[in-house]
This record gives structure tokens, sequence and C-alpha cells, in this order.
């Protein structure tokens, strides 16, 4: 039997095997906590910030992605404080500004009601969330793909940009949120297109509080 | 060199050569640092030994070359013993003199000697320099005794004592226990304690531990601990054979950038001299205890010298951080525990052990314990690497001890803490040097670094700077970080520019919040510093920028304009010829005009005027 832990996440207790991250012990609960770049089962990776959320110990609190958090007996999370809303708003808010024609980055911005966008647009494809890096990494087990370059140049590419590493799985593209048509707002929650869960086990309850219809 | 067996070995050892030591009563020490290799030290000190040999001198002079002084801009430099005398801004043709007059005469050469900028006087002692005077040179001061490229030199200090003696003598809770004493604080720039960091590490289950040496220094503007691996690498290394003793480490890395050269040759050679004498490798001193360093060159990217980063760079992967919710203590290199300190924290160990944790607790604040190396750059008269008890206030080390403003202008800022710090402006100045005075006024303490600005300085432009920097050191693996940078860069440069407006001020303080508490590693958590430190202290100049389209201090080339005031000037068209980019029209005769839209705002005109008949506005 694995050892199990308990933790609260927005006032609700919550018991996860030992190991589990913070993100995906919220999902399971039922609890929304929006995300992008994680894979649920693979190895999160923390890029995209999206899934922030505060951690409080000994009366004071710590802002981090829920993604790369280990669930700890005893951890005290807020999901939706005022400093997490705020947080999270405004990075979803400079990833549409990054690329303001994906469909997923609007439906998450109306999501997490992002009111308008304070920056000029830049036109980019991609915005280097990485779940094209773990799926080619723990998906197909090439681990072809990978980051190249150091901050504003910062790429994704093949090593030497040679096509002849790429075994043409596109586990890659299947997991791209730029490539996903974000399906029917109509659609009860959960497949919103917005990423914030994409475990099909879990529909429809753990949206409930959506206002999307 | 005969392999040391025993504690008996090396206590006899270090008696002989501390002997000797004592026997040469006259010694010229010539600084041989990095910046004083860039002053032309090397060619004055082999005129300084020839002419030692042709004046018959040898065997009564010891000749010796040393690392970083501190004092750089007076480089190349000598101190001549007995008598303390300091001879600065040496030059070849004035080493026949120093031989003769002050070496053999015992007469001072009073024009080598090193005039006092505040006071204008000549100063004849180093002690009594007050750049020196007002600093507390535990770490430094060794710098100046000793050759980092001889072991023996080291050992004639009482080098190595302090591991026999914990080797012998001492069991590993208690090395952490005298440690955790002494109240030592990360001097990388988190300040955290490294006792409470080896009990961590010691305590964390793992097949193997290892220890590493932070030397991926890289803040613009601080060199301290490049000087210290430089200038006495022995004691950074037994430092770090403490430490591995102590938390059950048998290897260890000091990770370095490749743009350290001198560093590099030091540490290896000293690596290599260490292991001659049994000091490094199987049973060091005829112990169980077995210890090996290795040295990896780190190819330069700032983000490395972040804990995880440079593990992984390590490891041969990608020098991007994790997440560090798991700490590096318990899974760091190869996911082993791992205790990772900077080598100023490396070099502070051998002292607490010898001196004992309550000589070192006596030093500094509450809870800033000893003393911190900065290197104070900048607008100041005296420059250099300045070594500190904490507590001393910023007021001190600009002032007393860097002399306060150059050209008679005013000082208007410290950025302390590289580019992750903050800057503080003069009525903060009461500051004391102690890791969370600096954190509460929205600075850090950082590794170090310390540039002090005068009112020439404009600090959007300065943000600006650092902003620049930190874009292009990001990872960019986290978006707020990689992103929120560069948004925080395009305000700031619209602001620079004169096309920001209020709105962006206010967005700029929402965006460098977000930065600060979504960012993945300490370099995004801090980035937003250089932006938060100056709005909180200079929003008058961004107001002036965006209100006014002013630049207060002159520095932005969009916001100043060159004019040519028709009543100082003569006519002489001199500017019209300098001017790289010909936006100076005119004749003799009818005057010289200046197409605003063609000049640059280079100031070559301004140079180059004998009226000072162009103005700035």
């Amino acid at each position: 039997m694995p050892e199990m832990v308990t933790l609260a996440i927005d006032e609700q207790e919550v018991e996860v095997e030992e190991g589990t991250n913070v993100l995906a012990a919220a999902l399971g609960a039922g609890i929304c906590i929006p995300n992008l770049c994680y894979l649920p089962g693979l190895k999160p990776t923390g890029a995209c910030r999206v899934c922030i959320v505060e951690v409080e110990k000994n009366g004071r609190t710590k802002m981090t992605a829920s993604c790369t958090l280990e669930a700890k007996d005893g951890m005290v999370i807020h999901a939706h404080s005022e400093n997490v809303l705020r947080a999270r708003r405004n990075i979803v808010e400079l990833l549409v500004a990054e690329a303001p024609e994906s469909e997923v980055l609007q439906v998450l911005a109306e999501r997490i009601e992002v009111e308008d966008v304070r920056y000029p647009e830049r036109d980019n494809d991609c915005i280097l969330c990485g779940r094209c890096v773990t799926a080619c990494a723990e998906i197909a087990a090439t681990g072809a793909k990978g980051s190249i370059g150091r901050g504003m140049n910062r790429h994704i590419g093949l090593p030497f940009y040679n096509e002849e590493y790429c075994q043409k799985c596109y586990e890659c593209r299947e997991r791209c949120p730029m490539e996903i048509a974000p399906q029917s707002r109509r659609d009860p929650c959960g497949v919103c297109g917005s990423e914030l869960s994409k475990n099909e086990d879990l529909i429809p309850e753990m949206c409930g509080d959506c206002e999307l219809d | 060199m005969p392999r040391l067996g025993n504690l008996d070995d090396l206590a006899a050892l270090c008696d002989a050569l501390g002997s000797k030591r004592e026997q040469s009563t006259r010694t010229v020490t010539m600084c041989a640092g990095t910046a004083c290799r860039a002053c032309g030290c090397l060619p004055v000190a082999e005129a300084v030994e020839a002419e030692i040999e042709k004046q018959g001198l040898c065997g009564e002079v010891l000749f010796r070359t040393t690392g970083c002084h501190g004092f750089c801009e007076q480089g190349p430099l000598a101190i001549i013993e007995p008598g303390n005398i300091f001879y600065a801004k040496l030059k070849v043709d004035d080493v026949e003199e120093l031989v003769s007059q002050t070496l053999k005469e015992n007469q001072v050469v009073e024009r080598l000697l090193y005039t006092d900028p505040v006071s204008g006087e000549k100063v004849r002692t180093e002690d009594a320099i007050p750049f020196y005077a007002s600093q507390t040179r535990v770490l430094l001061g060794d710098n100046t005794k000793l050759s980092p490229e001889n072991i023996d030199e080291y050992l004639s200090l009482g080098g190595y004592t302090a591991l026999a003696k914990t080797l012998t003598s001492t069991s590993p809770g208690d090395v952490v226990s005298t440690v955790q004493a002494s109240g030592l604080r990360g001097r990388g720039g988190g300040g955290y304690s490294t006792g409470r960091k080896w009990e961590q590490c010691r305590q964390a289950p793992g097949e193997e531990h290892y220890v590493i040496c932070n030397a991926d220094e890289g803040d613009p503007g601080a060199y301290m601990d490049r000087c210290l691996l430089e200038g006495n690498p022995h004691a950074v290394i037994e430092g770090m054979a403490i430490g591995a003793y102590a938390i059950g480490a048998r290897q260890g890395f000091v990770y370095v950038r490749k743009e350290y050269p001198l560093a590099v040759r030091h540490v290896e050679g000293a690596i290599e001299q260490a292991h001659e004498y049994g000091l490094l490798g199987d049973n060091i001193l005829g112990t169980d205890f077995s210890f090996d360093v290795k040295v990896v060159h780190g190819g330069g990217a700032f983000v490395c010298g972040e804990s995880t980063a440079l593990m992984a760079s390590l490891e041969g992967k990608v020098g991007e951080p994790r997440a560090k919710d798991v700490h590096t203590v318990e899974h760091g290199y190869l996911n082993q525990p791992t205790c990772l300190n900077n080598v100023e924290t490396w070099a502070n160990v051998p002292k607490i052990i010898t001196n004992g944790a309550e000589w070192f607790a006596q030093k500094g604040t509450q809870n800033s314990k000893g003393t911190k190396i900065f290197a104070l750059t900048g607008q100041v008269k005296n420059t250099g690497l300045v070594e500190v008890e904490m507590g001393a206030s910023l007021r001190e080390v600009i002032f007393d001890i860097g002399g306060g403003p150059q050209n008679g202008r005013a000082i208007k800022a410290v950025q302390t803490g590289g580019p992750s710090g903050g800057c503080l402006p003069e009525s903060e100045f009461d500051l004391a040097v102690d890791f969370d005075e600096l954190y509460e006024a929205g600075s850090m303490m950082g590794s170090g670094g310390m540039v002090v600005m005068d009112d020439s300085a404009c600090m959007v432009d300065v943000a600006k700077y650092f902003l620049t920097f930190l874009q292009d050191e990001s990872c960019g693996k986290c978006l707020t970080c990689r992103i929120g940078i560069s948004r925080m860069l395009d305000i700031v440069t619209d602001v620079c520019e004169g096309c920001g407006t209020p709105e962006q001020l206010d967005l700029l303080e929402d965006l460098a919040w977000t930065v600060s508490v979504g960012s993945l590693c300490a370099l995004g958590k801090t980035a937003a510093n250089p932006v938060l430190s100056t709005l909180k202290y200079f929003r008058e100049e961004y107001e002036a920028h965006i209100e006014q389209e002013s630049c207060p201090a002159g520095v932005c080339p969009a916001l100043i304009h060159y004019t040519i005031d028709e009543d100082t000037c003569n006519n002489c068209g001199l500017c019209a010829q300098n001017c790289p980019y010909e936006a100076i029209s005119g004749d003799k005769e009818s005057g010289y005009r200046i197409n605003g839209e063609i000049c640059t705002r280079c100031g070559i005109c301004v140079e180059s005027c004998n009226k000072k008949a162009i103005v700035k506005s």
C-alpha cells in the first residue's frame, strides 16, 4: 500500500498518494486549477506558471506552480485567493498577448476573467510551454525535441536542426495547445478546451463552478 | 613534496615554513591579481625581481606576487616590509629607484606614494590609507600575504591546520554545530544559514553526498569570488574539505566560469599541490577520511549560478533551473544530497574552525555575522574590493572607504546585490550592510556587487540597463521570467524614449509583482527588483520622463537636445568638423546650427567646443 498524505486545498481536505503533485491532487478532488503546460501522468516542468497557487506555512504564504509542488501531509494550499487570481490573470494576459490568435488561450482568458490585454500584441506561433518536449521524451521515448537558446531566443528544435532525429510519431503535435481546437463552448465542463481539465474520467463534476454554459 | 602521513607531519611542516617566513625580514609584495595584470603589473614584477638580483639583494629580500589586494584602481602596487610602505601605480621605470632607495637605503620614494584624493596628501603606509583603514579584512587580508601558486605559503600561515584539527579531534556533528553557532550565512546572495544547510544535507539519506563550490559569479561589476579563488584557493579547498567531512561527502566540485582563467589555473594548481602533500585524496593525514575536488568549467551562462541550474550543468544537461520545492540538500547533483556554497562562504569555514564560532559571531549584527566582501564600483573616488564587518552602514562604505563622489558631484544612489538587487537612494545610506535590513529596504545583499551612482545617472536608464542584462541571461524556461522581463523592458524603453504613459507605470508595477511572485527560480523572482526599487525611490524620474518628456539627468538620448548658444559661440566651426553624423551645418559668417533630426546626441560636439557654447537641454 502506498503511503497517503492529507492536505487542504481551498479548505477542502484532500487525500492523495505520497508523491502526487498538488495540481493532480486538486484536479482529482474536483477543485479546478487552470493549467496549460501540464500533461497528466508525465513529469511536470512548471514552464507556463498558469497553475500558480499559494502555499501557507507558519502563517506566511509563498506562491509557486502547483504542478511541480509535491503534496505533503498537512500542507495548506490556496488555489483561488485574491493574490492567486490576480497573478493567474496577469500570467494568462501575458500569454494571450504573445499569441493573440490562439483559441485555447482566448478561452482560458475568458474562463478566468481576463478583462483586457494591456500589452501590444505579438504574433507568436509557439508559447514555449514545452509540452511537445515532454511528449517526445516521455510518450514517444524519443527525446529528440528540446529547447535551444536562452531568454527571448529560446525555441524548440531538433538536435542540429536535423529532421532525421524525429520519428514522425506526432505525439508532440497531439499535445500542442496551439494546435488543439477548442471544442464547442456549449459542451459540458472539463472539455472547454481551456486545458482546465483534460482528465476525461473526472468530467463533468470537477468544473462545477464554471460559468460557461 | 613528501606526503604528510599524520597531524604531526603537518604541524612540523607548518612550523618550519612559518619560522622560515619570520626570518625573511625584508619583503616586497606585489599584487598580481587580474586587475593589476590588466594595469601591467607583470613586467613591473619581473623588473623588481631582476633589479633585486642586479643590486645583489637576492639573499636578503624576499619577493612575492600575490592575488588581489582590493585597491585595484591603484595598480600595479607594491608593499614593502618592514615599514608597510605602499607604492601605487608603479611603472618599470620606477623599479631601479624603488630597489636602490627603499630596499637598500631604507628611504621612502615620495613620488611613488599614494595620494589620498580626499585630503590631497601623500600616505606613507598601507595601514594609513583610508580605503584600507576602515575595512575589516579577515579574508582579503590573507590575499596580501601569500602566493596562491605555492601551497607552502598557505601552510606557513597555518593553512590546513583547521582541517587537521577537524579530522582528528572533532565529530562531523560537532563541526556542523560549530558552523551553526558561528551564525555564518550563505554569501552567494540567499543568506541561508550555512550550518543549517550542512545539517539538512548530513541528515538526508543517499548513496553519496556531494559538496559544491559555486564560483559562477556573474553580476556586472562584481569580482569578489574571482579574487578569493585567484588569491587564496587553498582556503576554499580547505573549507570544502571540512564541509565534506561534516556532511559525509567524498567528492567535491568547484564550478568556475571559464572566463576566469587565472582563477581556474590557481585552483587547479592548488588541488594538484594539495594532492602531493596528501591533503586531498585517499586517507587524508592518515585518517579514514578521503576527499577529492574536481574543477568544472562553466560556459558563462548567468543562470548557471542558480544552484539547480548549476547542478544540471554539472550533470551535463542544459543549465536550466528546476522548481526548488524539492531541496538540493536532499536531491541535488545526480539526485543525491548535495551541499552547495559560495566561494566566500567556503573561505570563511577554516577561519571559523581555527578561531572558534564565538570569534566569528562577535563580528556583525544580530542576524548577520562576520564580514562581507563587496566590489565597490561606480562614481566614487576609491574603487575596488572592500571587506567590512556586517552592520557597517552603506554610508561608511561609500564615503569613508570609497572616499565619496568624484568631481564634486552628488551621490544619488547605490545599487547593491547585482542585477537582482535594488537601487537605494542617499536617504537610505544609513542602512546597515545586513541581509535582512537590505532586503526590507527593497534591495538585497546579493553576492556583494555595489555600484555607486552620482547625479549624472538616470534611474530609468539604470533600470533599463539591468532589465536588458536579465533579458539576455534569463534561461527562458518559465513564462513570467522570459516574457515578463521582456515586457518590463519594453515599457521602460518607452519611458526612456518619451512615449510612456501614466497607465504604463501602473502596468509596470503590476507586472513587476507578477514576475516576482510567479517565476520559477531566484533569477526571475528577483528580476523585478531594479524596477520596483527605482519606482519606489525615484518615481519622480519616471514621471518627469512621461509627463514633461524630459530626462532630469540628461541621459536618455530621445529626451535631450543640443543647441548652440549664439552669444557664446565664436563660429570657429570645430563642432561641425567633429560631428560624425554631419548634423551641424553653417559657416563662419552666418554661424552654426544643429539639426535635431540627424543628431544622435553623442555629445562629441560638446567635447570639441572650446567655448562651451553647446548647451544640453
